[in-house]
């Protein structure tokens, strides 16, 4: 049924793979720049957090992802003009502009995440951690970041899955992912009902892995929790 | 690369002439959404376990997969069969809007299902244990206890899903339905400006978003007037 399409499918699962990797590491720098910035006590910084959060939290996925792609390719094409007049166009991979869309919209969420889970440190925690005589760097690197990963995880396990869904949105300008493929192998074989769902049985799979590796993390992480829950 | 005013100016009502179908899309399919949820939810509670593990694998397959292959399944693949080019749902099915909106109200019932069972999984014991102790039935429990508790625990996270449900609508565009952002990307292939017409549509949604948002502050103070006596 699927005959000379394994491979093509196959491709396209390894593009989502990677359009996930990058958009995960760029999702927890834009995230963790977030909420650096919401705590932070400088009101400008804060403001311009609010700002991100309420615009990339309050607009269709598919909006940002097309105005980052054509936009980009504008933005670019106009400043190569500014060196080569010649030039006419400059296309932008829909690789990049796929990735840092969704991580921006993505990061959205977890700026608020990690903000929450930062503020769910226990004072007591830093304040023992003071007695002891730690510095506010080692205060940060031994006594925060553990309690503080350990109550971003569920909601960041959601982000994740979030993340690779909306790989699929990437299609839309033209990335060869798993539903691109879909397309490919339905003008040959006429068979849309088929192709599509062998595309949903690869998401789920994905989404099967990260909730799986989200419980055994969770799992790895209360395993010196004593008495909780 | 030029900011024009005038195209906003241009554009803007022709991308407003696609709200009616935006709103279409979130409100029957939120409504039927909504309905789905309670379904799914009460098969989960219902302690027969044919009927949880069904709900169970439904949530599971539609909150796992991306709701623009969904969508696609639905509209593209579903006519491959004869059985339901013949069947007589095809009169929906054969129209995008319908497809849209079916493939909408199962993955939004699905989120919206699993907020429920955090309501109701969220409403104090002792409250329950009261309810039994005054000789109320299972049912009569269930009315009067959890059903109101559980909607104003699950209010803020149900109104978080009303706006994604806002957003998924955009991908009705994907399926040749003429909604806001149909309309919007119409625009741009025409002008090639998507600064200028894709962050006006971004506002645009960004007032609604904020709309729903400030609306379910009203409703959720609304709920909780007997409980604001702390702070």
């Amino acid at each position: 049924m699927l005959t000379g399409w394994w491979d093509d499918y196959l491709w396209g699962a390894v593009v989502v793979a990677k359009v996930f990797a990058a958009s995960l590491s760029l999702m927890i720098l834009f995230g963790l720049i977030g909420a650096a910035a919401k705590l932070s006590d400088n009101p400008v910084a804060q403001k311009i957090a609010n700002g991100y959060t309420v615009v990339f939290r309050g607009t269709p996925e598919i909006l940002v992802i097309l105005l980052l792609y054509f936009g980009s390719a504008i933005a670019l094409t106009a400043v190569a003009r500014l060196f080569d007049p010649d030039v006419r166009f400059v296309d932008v991979p829909p690789f990049w502009a796929g990735t840092i869309a969704i991580a921006l919209i993505v990061g959205s969420y977890a700026t608020e995440t990690f903000r929450g889970a930062f503020l769910g440190v226990k004072p007591g925690s830093i304040e023992a951690a003071r007695a002891l005589g730690m510095s506010p760097l080692q205060t940060f690197i031994y006594i925060r970041i553990p309690e503080m990963w350990r109550i971003a995880l569920p909601p960041f396990g959601n982000h994740m899955l979030s993340l690779v869904k909306d790989t699929a949105l990437i299609s839309i300008i033209g990335l060869n992912e798993t539903l691109f493929v879909a397309k490919q192998a339905i003008t040959v074989t006429g068979k849309p009902f088929t192709m599509y769902i062998v595309v949903g049985i690869i998401y789920l799979g994905f989404s099967t892995l990260i909730t799986l590796s989200v419980m055994g993390i969770e799992k790895y992480g209360n395993r010196t929790t004593v008495g909780a829950r | 690369m030029s900011f024009d005013l005038n195209l906003i100016l241009d554009s803007l009502p022709r991308m407003l002439a696609g709200l009616g179908v935006t709103l279409q899309l979130l409100v029957v399919s939120g409504l039927l959404g909504l309905i789905l949820a309670i379904l799914l939810l009460l098969m989960r509670l219902s302690g027969k376990f044919y009927l949880d593990w069904v709900a169970q694998v439904y949530i599971y397959i539609f909150r796992g997969t991306p709701i623009l292959v969904q969508i696609f399944i639905i509209y593209y693949g579903l006519p491959q069969f004869e059985a339901v080019r013949d069947s007589i749902f095809w009169s929906i099915l054969r129209e995008p809007t319908g497809c849209a909106i079916l493939a909408l109200t199962l993955n939004t019932g699905a989120y919206v299902s699993e907020i429920l069972r955090g309501g109701v999984l969220g409403v104090d014991k002792g409250l329950l244990e009261a309810g039994s102790a005054l000789g109320m039935s299972a049912r009569q429990k269930f009315i009067y206890i959890t059903t109101p508790l559980a909607t104003r625990l699950a209010l803020p996270a149900y109104s978080n899903d009303v706006i994604s449900l806002l957003k998924s609508t955009a991908l009705a565009s994907t399926i040749t339905i003429t909604d806001m952002t149909g309309i919007a990307r119409t625009i741009v292939a025409d002008t090639y400006a998507p600064y200028e017409v894709f962050i006006s549509l971004a506002i645009v949604y960004m007032i609604f978003t904020f709309g729903i948002q400030k609306l379910f502050g009203v409703f959720e103070r609304y709920l909780g007037r007997y409980a604001r006596r702390e702070e």
